[in-house]
Order: C-alpha cells, then structure tokens, then sequence
C-alpha cells in the first residue's frame, strides 16, 4: 500500500515540477505575442516597461534557444603561440629569426605542438634554448617547462580579455570557454554585426608611442630602398585588381595573385607606389597598400633601415588631391617610447570641435611621470600613437603633458572609436589570436529551423501515439500518457539546468518519442504472451513488468552510454542531441515502468481492465 | 491487432542465404568506398561554406558562373528544397571577406532576385583533424563499452556476435553513404559530426534489439542439451520477431519524420539513423544470433550464462 501510495505521489510531485518549469517559456511567448501585437511602439514600449518585472523574469528562466535556433556566431580561436614565444625570447638575432620563420612554417603545416615543433627546430640547428630563453643556465627541459606554463597562463589571460572585450560590447548570454591547452570557444547569440566582432576579438590592441624620425631620414632611407630594387630588378608588379566586382581592395585569397615576374625594369620601383611629398611625408595608394606591406616585410628591405627604426602605414588613408585613398608612411623608432600597459582609463568622444570622434585615454602613475618627461623632452618632434602595427596619428608635440592625458585621433566612427575604448579597457592580448572556426546562422534560418523542429515533434508525437493507441488499445492510451510526461520531463530538466536547446537537440528528442514506446512495446508483448498462457491480468500485469524490465535496462543503458560517449566526444550542436537524448532515455525508464504500471494498478482496482485491454 | 504473431521460420537453417546477404552488402558498400569514396563534410575536411536562399528559382549554372568570375573558387551545389545552395571552398579565415564577395557579386550580377546568406562556417583545418579524430575515439570507445557490457550480462560470444553484427550495421551504412552521395539534392549525404551521432545511436540501438533476442535465448537455453540448441534458439528468434519489429517501427516511424520535415541539415543524419536501425534489426536476427550458434556449434561448446532472472 505505502509503496503505490508513493509512486502515486512521485508521478505528481515530477508532473507538476515539469510543468511549472516550463511555465516561463510559456509565459515569455505569450508576452511576446502580446509586444508584437500592438499597432504602435509607443504602446508597446509602455507595455513592456509596465511588465518589466514578469518579462525579464520570464526570459531568464525560460527555455533557452541555441545558437542555430535563434542565429549568432559560433567562434574557435587560437593563441598564435609562435609569436608568443617569440615575446618571450631576448637577445633575438638573425638565427634565432630564421629558427623562428621555420618554426612557424611547420606549426601551419603539421599539428604538433608548436612547443614540441620549437624543441625540434633548436635540436636541429644544435643551437640551446638558454642562449634565447630566460636564463642561461637553464637547461632545455626547464625552459620548455616555462614556455608551457606562459602559453596556459596566456591562453587564460586571453580568455579574460576576450570576455572583458565582449562583456562591454554588450552581447545577451555570450558564452566563453577555453579547450585543451590552445583553444577559446565563443558563442554570440544574436550578434547581428559580424564583421565588427570579428575585429574586436582578433585586435591585439597592442598600444604603443613612438618617436618619428626627422623627415630627411625616411627620405634617405626610402631611396636606398628605390637604388636596391633597381640593382636587383626585383620582380614587382601590381597587384591585378581582380575583377570590377570586389569592392574590396587586393586581398582576395582564395584566387592565388603571387608575385610574377614582369615587366621592363622601372627606372624607380619603389616611387611607382610610394610618392613623396616636399615637406618630406611619404604615402602610398590604397591599390598599392599591400604591396608596399609585403614590399617593407622583405628582410633585404628591412636590413636598409637605420638601426632601430620601422616603416609604417597610417591606419586610415587621407583624400588625395584628386579624391584617391592614401595612406602615409611613417619612419618611426622601433623601440616605443610608452606602451599600452600604463593606460588605465580610455573614452570615446567628439573632439573638440565636436565633429571627429576621437578616444581619451588617462595613465597611470608611472606612465604619467614618463610621459611628462618624454614630452618635455621632445618639443616640436611628432610622436606616432601605433595601435597594433599601424599609426592612428602622428601629431607634434606641443608641450610637456604633466597630466598623464593623451589622444587617439583619426577615427572615422563612432562606433570605432566605442570599439577602441573597449580594446583599450580591456587590455593587450598577451598575443594575436586566430580565428580557426567559424560558423554564422542568420537569424531567418533559426526561424526555419525552429519550425522544422516543432512540425517533426508534432507529427512524430501523432505518428507514434496512434499506432499505439491503434495496436495495443486502452494500454495504448497509458503510454501514450507516459509519453507525453516524457517530452514534458525533457524539456522541464533542459530549462531548469538552462541548457540551450538546438535542432539536433530537437532531433533527439524526436528519437527519444520513438525510443520511449519500446519499453512499453516489450512490456505489453510480455503481458500478452502471459494473457495468452491463461493468466489472469492482474499477475499477467505483474509478471509482465517483472520479465521485461532485463531487457528495457539494457537497452537503456546501451543508449544512455552511447549517448554519454557522444556528449563526451563530441563538439558543439551534437552535444545537444546528446544530452535530449541521455534525458529522454533516462526520462522513460521512469515514465515506461513507473507512471504507465501506477495507471493499470489504478484502472484494475476499479475493474476497468480485462484481457481485451491489450488488444 | 498483432502482426508476426505465430511465426515458425526456420530462421537457423536457412543462416547461410543470411549470411550470403550480408556478404552482398558489405562488398557492395567496400567496392564502392574505395572506388568512389565519401562526401565529407566541412567537419573533417575543413574549409568554408556559405548558404545562399534565393527569393525566386536560380538556375545553378548562372550563379556558379557569377561566383567563378567574382573569383572565387570552389563547388556550388542545391541544397534542400527551398531554393538554397550550398558552396562550398577553401577555409577561409576571415570569411567576412567571403561573405562580402559573394554579397557583391550576386547583387551586380542577379539583379531582380534578391538573396540572402543563411549561414557562413569556417572550419580551419586544426579544428578538423580534431574533430575526426574525437569521432573516432568516441566510436572505438562506445564498441568497447558495448562488448564489455553485453559481455558481463550475457558471455563473450553473445557480446562478440553483437559487435560484429554492429560493425555490420556501420559499415553497410557507409557503403550506402558512399553510394548514394551526391545523388540526390535534397538528400546531401556528407560525412559530419551528425552522421558520427547517427552511428553511435545505430550502435546503441543495434545493440538493444540483439539483447533482446538475447534475453529470451537466454530464459529458455538454461540447462538445455547442445543437440537442442537449434530448436531453442529457433523459437527464441519467432517469439522475438513480433517485439522486434514493432519496437524497431517505432523509432522508424520517428525518424521518417524527421526525414521529411526537418531539413536538409538533418536529413543526413535522419538517412543514416533510418537505414542503420532497418539493418540493425536485420542483422540482430539474420547475423548476431546465428553467429552466436555457429560459434558455439563449431566449438561444441556449451553456454555458460552469467546471471538474471531465472524463470
């Protein structure tokens, strides 16, 4: 008696649980029918505001929609651990250069890791890693031991920065989780701007100030580069602009548009893309952009420049005279007078005279004392404000800046400069990240597949519970009752462990409906078989539930591990149908055996079951 | 209503034609996995691919055409029913760029159908060789957690039998993936992470049907002379039959109609689970069962079943 009396209470203590936590989602739809149905915004504005409570309450705890379902961004990214080490190296000559070139040629090539890959290359040339790495005394096993802990403690920091970066972005539920030892994976639901997140989560916002040398330098330099390229008749033509179609400029990669051989020596190469004004600026086209930076990445033109210094573009072009992009160059020190690390505060604003946007940014005690002597120091000489790799602005040092204050200037955006202000708060990546994944769902396939999956749920329910209904009469209706606890149990455990759900997770509980009525399947065929040797059906009842249930467990079981080794190993939305699936499985051995046994012994001690109840 | 109900098929004495069967099919599968090979997917071969839905009908050559000329490279094929087409090329590591070019070059050259991109993945090639091999540890590791668990359960033949059997399922899968690939637009048969789901569900649910033949093997073959053998498992396979079939037509049923209304997305998947569970109560009748008898009619040896109900 106790017994029933508690599997009684069990199936209505679940019920009712299922149910109230689906309440939310249900409560959020009907909310946001009721938002979209008013004729104007004003109204609907003032509904929402009025509500606010129920419908942010709602949202929150409501069944949470994939990344497939609702449209986003799904990212991998990885730390270019290459040039990580290559940070942490000192003393870095032209050996250690070419170690490091080879290097990365092979990381991009093999999978190894590029740890183990650097191990290699330094064994090769015979050369210790002590002569490069920390301290010289090291042997190589400690340095490998170090250089590990810097890439997980980078990946780590990256993390950080990548969740600080996205956090002031503003994106509803980001999701941000590091893999294994290299990767970070983010989830952007319902980021509608693709490129601009791209570009947020790729810049290292590595900050730098550096001195510009004096104009007659870069002029020097850039002809002896010009007297080079004519002795070696270096190959260079422009690029061919592929095609009137790309908007973009040269890079398109996939078509292969190398350097080929060509044509009749120039008498001056290098001054067919750059051009040189009087007062000693230089500036390159936007066509020519990326070949001048191929051009300056060569190591025979690299060798030519003055010791410690560096030729670099503008980040934005200027109008020329005759409405063409152009981009200055710039010949600055290498070495940074100041670096990002002593910012602590960055704002986006209007100038002064309220038309460019342009970013403040405050310093620290240290790089504003450093930075009032720089400036004192350099009165009337520029300095350039570099942002990874490429100069924002160049402007001339006024005066002594004793406040610590400074300015990024020549931002086309707003919005660029909001995005500057968030790279700057957040900080330096500790080195440049990769994108390695990517998929983008528009937010119109979600509502294609949200579809899709409601209508096979639907018809799938039909389908099954009216052949049961059809093959197995009033115990049909039992499970057929059992099944419907069963998509409900689901769905109720994927909200209140605010799991996502995504179309393959519909998949599986679409297989789960299928799978739920086997149990049921293999009991009533026991009970029949037992009806048919002439048992009465209240034991035939109970002996078929007892004789089944061997083989309902193991063919859960099997389900349940194959499901588990899936979530296991498996990446992304298959997760998803893993784990519909594990709690479907898991979910019918109770409804199967409890809930439709709890039913018969209901309807049998009101006599309203006989042997014709099994059809 | 009862279908299979008194059936006495002789299914022992004719497990040779069974067997010639599964023979067929495997070859089939294998001939045409080495000549033609798979359709892999993103997942595992890496790259990029964009879905392109067009309001109106688009004839495929003309954007292909368009596409090529804009300057990039790679194959354009229909996807689903819904007017999409799926293109596919190499991974793009910016595929804003990509996007953007297929953007520009549609809109200059199909003027008056407008279009839209569903979806862009970019998959590196890192990401994929990882992924190939997670699949393949998850596969060898859910066979060796089946062998293991059927093993404890029933006996090592039982559980030998059973594997082999799924073995069998997977694998005339494949050959039928390989076969039919490519074949039919709406149907896109590509190798991915779904289709590695798809096994391992095949693999359970295989495996599920077999025990159940097993179990009821098992109740009637305790204490039972070897020269009876044949008989018991004879009438263990017919008694089974009815459950075995209704319970495989339910799950059937299920995925037929994830076929039909879920998408191309999943179709592949849906393809694999219903062909897998159709030869997975095939082969739990015709091939695991029969295995099992053969092994031990040819070793003389007798079964030694480790617990659960006596009768």
């Amino acid at each position: 008696m106790k017994n029933k009396r508690f599997n009684l209470l069990l199936i209505v203590v679940v019920t009712v649980v299922a149910v109230w936590s689906l309440l939310p989602t249900w409560r959020d739809y009907s909310l946001s029918k009721q938002l979209e149905s008013y004729a104007s915004e004003q109204d609907s504005l003032k509904y929402a505001l009025s509500h606010r409570e129920v419908i942010e309450d709602s949202r929150k705890k409501s069944l949470k929609l994939g990344l497939d379902l609702k449209g986003g961004m799904h990212l991998v990214m990885e730390v270019d651990q290459v040039d990580l080490f290559e940070q942490k190296a000192w003393n870095k000559d032209a050996k250690f250069t070419t170690i490091m070139q080879s290097v990365r040629a092979n990381a991009s090539k093999s999978d190894e890791r590029v740890l183990d890959l650097l191990v290699a290359e330094f064994k090769k040339e015979n050369i210790r890693m002590s002569r490069y790495f920390y301290d010289i005394r090291n042997s190589d096993q400690e340095i490998v031991g170090k250089l590990d802990k810097e890439s997980g403690d980078a990946l780590n920091r990256a993390k950080e920065i990548i969740r600080n970066r996205i956090d002031q972005y503003g994106v509803a539920e980001p999701v941000i989780t590091t893999q294994g030892s290299r990767k970070i994976i983010i989830e952007l639901p319902g980021v509608s701007d693709e490129n601009r997140v791209r570009n947020l989560l790729k810049g290292t916002a590595k900050l730098e100030f550096r001195l510009l040398r004096e104009p007659e330098m870069m002029v020097r330099t850039l002809d002896r580069i010009n007297n080079v390229l004519v002795q070696s008749g270096s190959p260079f033509k422009e690029v061919p602009v592929q095609d009137s179609l790309s908007t973009k400029s040269t890079a398109v990669p996939v078509t292969n548009s190398g350097k080929e051989p060509t044509n009749p020596k120039s008498s001056n190469p290098l001054y067919d893309l750059i051009g040189v004004s009087q007062n000693g600026t230089a500036y390159t086209t936007e066509r020519s952009r990326e070949l001048v930076l191929s051009l300056l990445r060569r190591s025979d033109v690299q060798a030519l420049l003055p010791m410690d210094t560096e030729l670099l573009l503008s980040a934005k072009p200027d109008m020329g005279k005759s409405g063409e992009k152009l981009y200055s160059i710039y010949l600055v020190k290498k070495a940074p007078e100041l670096t990002g690390g002593v910012i602590t505060e960055a704002k986006a604003t209007f100038g002064s005279q309220g038309v460019q946007p342009e970013v403040l940014m405050a310093m620290n005690n240290e790089g504003t004392s450093k930075w009032a002597r720089i400036t004192g120091a350099n009165i009337g000489k520029r300095i350039a404000i570099v942002l990874d790799g490429v100069v924002y602005s160049a402007p001339v040092v006024q005066s002594k800046i004793p406040n610590g204050n400074s300015v990024i200037n020549g931002i086309e955006s707003l919005e660029e400069a909001k995005d500057l202000e968030i790279v700057l708060k957040a900080g330096a990546l500790p080195a440049p990240v990769r994108i390695t994944e990517e998929r983008s769902v528009g937010p119109s396939l979600g509502a294609d597949y949200i579809r899709a999956g409601i209508q096979s749920l639907g018809w799938a329910f039909l389908a099954v519970s009216a052949f049961m209904l059809i093959y197995y009469k009033k115990a049909g209706i039992a499970a057929d009752i059992a099944l419907v606890l069963n998509i409900l149990i689901v769905l109720s455990v994927l909200a209140g462990f605010n799991a996502s759900l995504s179309l393959p997770g519909i998949a599986g509980i679409v297989l789960t409906i299928g799978m739920a009525v086997d149990a049921n399947v293999l009991i009533y065929e026991r009970i029949r078989e037992e009806l048919a040797e002439g048992k009465g059906v209240l034991s035939a009842v109970t002996q078929g539930y007892d004789r089944a249930f061997s083989s309902i467990l193991d063919s859960h079981v099997t389900t349940l591990s194959a499901a588990f080794l899936l979530y296991t190993y498996g990446i992304g939305p298959i997760q998803g149908f893993a784990v519909t699936l594990m709690i479907g499985t898991s979910a019918s051995l109770f409804t199967a055996i409890v809930v439709t046994k709890e039913i018969f012994h209901l309807l049998l001690s009101k006599n309203l079951m006989s042997d014709k109840s099994f059809g | 209503m009862r279908i299979f109900q008194k059936t006495n098929f002789n299914f022992i004495q004719h497990r040779k034609i069974a067997y010639g069967i599964s023979i067929i099919l495997l070859f089939t599968g294998i001939v045409s996995l080495v000549v033609k090979g798979l359709n892999y997917g993103i997942d595992f071969r890496g790259g990029s691919e964009v879905v392109i839905r067009f309001e109106k009908n688009a004839d495929v050559a003309q954007i292909r055409s368009v596409l090529d000329a804009a300057g990039v490279s790679g194959t354009l094929k229909q996807y689903g029913m819904d007017r999409s087409f799926l293109f596919s090329t190499v991974f793009q590591g910016d595929t804003g760029q990509l996007k953007a070019l297929v953007t520009n070059a549609l809109n200059e050259r199909i003027k008056g159908n407008r279009h839209e991109i569903v979806r862009i993945d970019a998959v590196g090639p890192s990401i994929a060789s990882d992924l190939k091999w997670s699949a393949i540890k998850a596969l060898v590791a859910s066979l060796l957690a089946i062998l293991l668990y059927v093993g404890i359960r029933f006996e090592i033949k039982f559980a030998a039998a059973g594997v082999i059997a799924i073995f069998h399922d997977i694998l005339t899968v494949l050959g039928l993936f390989s076969i039919l690939g490519g074949l039919f637009p709406f149907m896109p048969l590509e190798m991915d992470q779904s289709i590695i789901a798809a096994f391992l569900t095949i693999a359970g649910y295989s495996i599920t049907d077999t025990v159940v033949v097993y179990d009821r093997i098992r109740e009637r073959i305790r204490g039972q002379k070897q020269s009876e053998y044949a008989r018991i498992f004879n009438e263990s396979m017919n008694q089974t039959l009815s459950r075995t079939i209704i319970t495989s037509g339910t799950v059937l049923l299920s995925v037929l109609v994830l076929f039909i209304f879920a998408g191309p997305a999943i179709r592949g998947f849906a393809f694999a689970v219903f062909a897998g569970i159709l030869i997975g109560t095939y082969s739990s009748i015709f091939v695991a069962a029969p295995l099992v008898y053969d092994w031990l009619h040819l070793t003389k040896s007798s079964v030694r079943l480790r617990g659960s109900k006596a009768s």
